[in-house]
């Protein structure tokens, strides 16, 4: 890659990745509903992986995931039965998200922006499913305790609110990626090149 | 070994079992992986706080807009208010003496005069509902320090509790929320002698904003509206600072009588909060930072080999 456009990517990266990871844990009232917040971090990161590739989405997750357990780590009940402040499972999250969002449905179908809102629903539900049933886990078998929250509970009041609002976070951060992201009119020619001889296939819209 | 590293799912594969290691060695009390985040704050705190300030001056911005008119009439209301105000102030001062008086001579104790308090503004919020740590603006260099086994007690301006200080760094530190899960108090109905209960957190109301209540004897008929305060069992928290109402009561099954509580704080709300510190504590490490026992420095891996 020529250095103007790598410049211009890196920058644009880093300009988003700060803000929208700044404006989720400084204003998350505005992007809630039914007692969840928008996971801007999330949907950029699957966005990010789904639209312009693998390379794109490890970076991003782990940008995203690091910045995630900066701001907000997630405190988790010790054996001891005290709270303490992890690290890292932002990162694992992320990662995950931005690598597993590359990937999704990419060997037989071309990249479009109508997959890529099945993406964000697709890895939002395997991170609310795989959230509640490692902290179901958690209290059932190392702490001993009742994970209190009854499965029509976690789908109404936490899986259902989540994906609807990042549906809706993605509709602003795919315009954003098209048309004001890191790579011109929308598109890593990069990913074209290198799916060119393969079995995948490139960004059609 | 290159064709190995162009197999996507290889590399995801180990990326997580790298990164699950980390999870779980980050676990350890006193994990040296708890410190790899810190040269982070040094871009993202000052980039967090400028969009904080951006988004504060816009809604500023919008609100003397839209609130011009409602602001005027109000500006009216409010200078006769302050006339009336100035008027009780100077009955208030008077009655101070009085009561300053009345304690010395009863002996009365001010179970929050033992504590100092500590002003500091609300840097990040949950991210989601897992991601749910509370940054606030107040660390080592403020004067503040967080031992082993200690924990200190977080309020709003009005006293009611928010949460507590779970961990303390040189700049900011982080509260675990009264709605979290892992935050457990002792409280009592607010009378005298009033019924002890224990509030917790709980996953399945944390979303309504509310906190379950245990322990409540069967004998103590609890009542929606009902006020429960701190305990002062445990240590940690001061007696009588106001929780929040009793919401209620669940007597279904007579050996376990649940009850949800709204909180009095609503932490989105927030912009600043008050940590009370323990006069005692202060001067103990007052006078181990003084004898060069204690330093900022060492007060950092302290708190977090303590984990809580």
């Amino acid at each position: 890659m020529n250095r103007g456009p790598l410049i211009r990517k890196i920058l644009v990266y880093a300009v988003y990745v700060l803000l929208i990871a700044s404006f989720q844990v400084t204003f998350p009232r505005v992007i809630s509903f039914g007692g969840q917040v928008a996971d801007l971090m999330l949907v950029f990161t699957v966005l990010a992986g789904y639209l312009f590739g693998f390379k794109d989405g490890a970076v991003i997750g782990i940008a995203m995931g690091i910045l995630r357990d900066y701001y907000a780590s997630p405190p988790i009940t010790g054996i001891d039965g005290k709270p303490v402040v992890t690290c890292a499972i932002g990162l694992l999250v992320l990662f995950l998200a931005g690598t597993v969002g590359a990937s999704f449905f990419t060997v037989k179908m071309n990249r479009n922006v109508l997959f890529a809102f099945a993406a964000v629903a697709f890895l939002t539900l395997c991170y609310k499913i795989a959230g509640h049933l490692a902290f179901f886990l958690w209290h059932r078998l190392a702490l001993g305790t009742t994970y209190n929250l009854t499965f029509g509970d976690i789908i109404l009041h936490s899986i259902l609110p989540q994906l609807l609002l990042n549906l809706v976070a993605a509709v602003p951060l795919i315009l954003l990626l098209k048309f004001a992201g890191p790579y011109k009119k929308g598109i890593n020619t990069a990913l074209i090149d290198e799916e060119k001889g393969g079995e995948q296939l490139w960004l059609t819209i | 070994m290159r064709g190995l590293l162009r197999k996507k799912w290889l590399i995801i594969l180990i990326g997580a079992l790298i990164l699950i290691a980390a999870v779980v060695f980050g676990a350890f009390p006193g994990s040296p992986l708890n410190k790899t985040l810190k040269p982070v704050g040094g871009i993202a705190a000052p980039i967090q706080r400028v969009v904080k300030s951006a988004g504060n001056t816009l809604s500023d911005f919008w609100a003397a807009i839209t609130d011009g008119i409602a602001i005027r009439n109000e500006n009216e209301e409010l200078r006769a208010e302050i006339a009336e105000l100035q008027y009780q102030l100077t009955q208030s001062e008077e009655a101070l003496i009085r009561y300053e008086e009345l304690q010395d001579a009863f002996h009365i104790r001010d179970t929050f005069s033992n504590y100092d308090i500590y002003g500091a503004s609300v840097l990040s919020r949950e991210a989601d509902e897992w991601f749910s740590v509370i940054r606030i603006a107040l660390g080592n260099t403020d004067g503040i320090m967080l031992e082993a086994g200690d924990s200190y007690a977080v309020v709003d301006v009005r006293m009611n509790l928010i949460g507590r200080v779970i961990e303390i760094d040189t700049n900011e530190s982080k509260i675990l929320p009264l709605t979290h899960e892992g935050f457990v108090v002792s409280g009592k109905v607010n009378a005298v002698n009033g019924a002890g209960v224990t509030i917790t957190g709980d996953a399945s109301l944390k979303n309504d904003g509310l906190c379950l209540v245990t322990g409540i004897d069967p004998d103590v008929i609890l009542e929606e509206g009902t006020e429960i305060v701190t305990s002062g069992d445990g240590g940690l928290f001061p007696q009588g600072i106001p929780i929040g109402t009793i919401e209620s009561v669940d007597y279904s099954d007579p050996l376990n009588i649940t009850a949800t509580l709204r909180p009095y704080t609503d932490i989105a709300d927030l912009n600043d909060v008050f940590v009370m510190v323990p006069f005692s504590v202060i001067e103990e490490q007052t006078e181990l930072r003084e004898s060069g026992n204690l330093t900022p420095t060492y007060e950092s891996e302290v708190s977090e080999e303590s984990g809580s």
